[in-house]
């Protein structure tokens, strides 16, 4: 009984409610599992529950609409890009010909 | 549209231990409630619950998996060059070499340019990290850095210093100073330390934090000043390769791709991650934001290259060809987001449309594999760094 204590107050109740041997085997269970230094990988496993539980309940939009709005941005910007409407060249540093000299 | 994240951080009192803090939803026998860092790690910690074995967290988790990809698949209902085909086909490119920098003595494995659209700092297997002025292809500054392969260099938004770290697993910041008295190694503040080399760094929007990727399987965010480490990010099975910040001025997030074929999105203030994407079949040695900050592009060592749309959660688009067996070691989008500038290990690079997923372009020049590709921030050119000891800039 002095070991139920030590277990949280949702499951204690739960030990109780169930007959003697099978709590006694899931404390031992619990016991072996503790001593054989998994509670690393019980927290790592925790974890990951965790994260994909999070990640499963997310918000998500479809393709479609996801993808026009990639296109929509694309068209809204493309006139200013450099690299496709290209800039005339005395206007890009890089394609003019000018040469840094200077007369002495 | 680029400050949308996908978690809203709610900040209140634990339901645990009341404590005010940044919270997180943890489900608990299907109950959402509202933890702090802490108590979550407190949680996960504790002993099994009645009904809990290893073994049943494993079927858990792998059931979720399952209900994931149910849920990704289900919003899949058409693919982005689909609708992309009532697009305008982009004209026939000429991109030439318009200058190349010559004067690093062994491979450039990584580069950045400034706010100013004209200057460049790039990093070098010998230690070298050079500042140069693109347009008359002069070196302003060059520090020797103690440690061989500098992978990762970063120029400051401001201009006024860069930082660079490699296989001495930290990240040191110089000032960059104009007096020819100063020697700039002096100066060195080194701000980042990790448990193995530091493969990647940026700093966020001002000069005062750094990011930082490392071997060691990490990411983590620095203040500059006191050296503080601010936030680390776990997750990653493997090293982390590359990193990338969301590009919105309100933006707490950015992407890492490592060497567990991962890409993952994490939340700057809270170090949890957001979305994890895994279809990749190797390595993911880049990754950039889309300009619009809603989709990421990875390069990888399986010869491929593709974009993730972060709000439907999935890949949306491949760029790949058979006739490309090398892998991609840099990408970088062109200013509209309507190009996908990628770095290949076979001295090419490719230029490809993004919207319709096919190849517009490849540029040749490199003598050896391209390591480093960056377009500028006014988008006029890009520059390339490769193992041929040179740095092409392309326009």
């Amino acid at each position: 009984m002095v070991m139920l204590l030590h277990v949280k107050g949702t499951t204690s109740l739960q030990a109780s409610q169930v007959s003697g041997t099978p709590a006694k085997a899931v404390l031992e269970n619990k016991m072996k599992e503790l001593t054989s230094n998994s509670t690393t990988s019980i927290s790592q496993a925790r974890k990951a529950v965790e994260q994909l539980k999070m990640e499963a309940y997310m918000d998500r939009m479809k393709v479609s609409k996801a993808a026009a709005d990639l296109l929509a941005y694309c068209d809204a910007h493309i006139g200013e890009d450099p690299l496709i409407i290209p800039v005339p060249a005395s206007e890009n540093p890089f394609r003019e010909k000018k040469l840094f000299c200077t007369i002495l | 549209m680029c400050d949308q994240t996908f978690l809203a951080i709610v900040f209140g009192p634990c339901d645990k231990c009341s404590n005010e803090k940044p919270l997180r939803a943890v489900y608990i026998k299907s109950e959402q409630l509202s933890y702090c860092s802490l108590c979550v790690e407190m949680m996960a910690t504790e002993g099994l619950h009645e009904n809990e074995t290893l073994a049943s967290l494993k079927n858990e988790a792998e059931s979720l998996k399952g209900k994931l990809e149910e849920e990704r698949a289900k919003l899949h209902d058409v693919e982005l060059h689909q609708v992309a085909e009532r697009v305008e086909a982009l004209g026939q490119f000429v991109m030439k070499t318009r200058r190349t920098l010559k004067g690093h003595g062994n491979k450039v494995l990584c580069m950045d340019w400034c706010k100013d659209k004209r200057r460049i700092v790039s990093s070098s297997q010998d230690g070298k990290v050079i500042v140069w002025d693109s347009f008359t292809t002069n070196k302003e500054h060059a520090v020797t850095m103690p440690c061989t392969w500098v992978m990762a260099c970063a120029y400051a938004p401001s201009g006024c210093a860069i930082a660079c770290g490699g296989l001495d697993n930290k990240c040191s910041v110089y000032p960059l100073t104009f007096d020819k008295n100063e020697n700039m190694a002096a100066k060195k503040k080194s701000v980042a330390m990790h448990t193995n080399y530091l493969s990647a760094c940026s700093f966020t929007n001002s000069d005062m934090q750094i990011l930082t990727a490392s071997g060691d399987g990490t990411c983590a965010l620095w203040d500059v000043e006191s050296g503080q480490l601010l936030q680390s990010f776990h997750g990653h099975g493997a090293d982390v390769l590359c990193l990338d910040l969301a590009p919105s001025e309100t933006g707490n997030t950015f992407v890492s791709g490592g060497c567990d074929k991962k890409a993952m999105v994490w939340d700057m203030r809270s170090g949890q991650c957001i979305q994890s994407f895994e279809t990749h079949d190797s390595d993911i040695n880049s990754v950039r934001y889309y300009p619009s900050g809603d989709a990421f592009a990875s390069g990888s060592d399986d010869a491929t290259c593709r974009l993730y749309d972060l709000r439907a959660d999935r890949e949306v688009a491949i760029y790949s060809k058979e006739s490309i067996i090398f892998g991609a070691s840099s990408v970088d989008f062109s200013l509209s987001g309507r190009l996908l500038f990628a770095g290949y290990n076979d001295y090419t690079i490719n230029v490809w449309d993004v919207l319709k997923g096919s190849r517009v372009s490849i540029l040749f020049g490199h003598e050896n594999r391209v390591s480093t590709l960056r377009v500028s921030p006014d988008g006029t050119a890009f520059c390339s760094g490769s193992w041929d000891h040179t740095l092409r800039i392309w326009a």
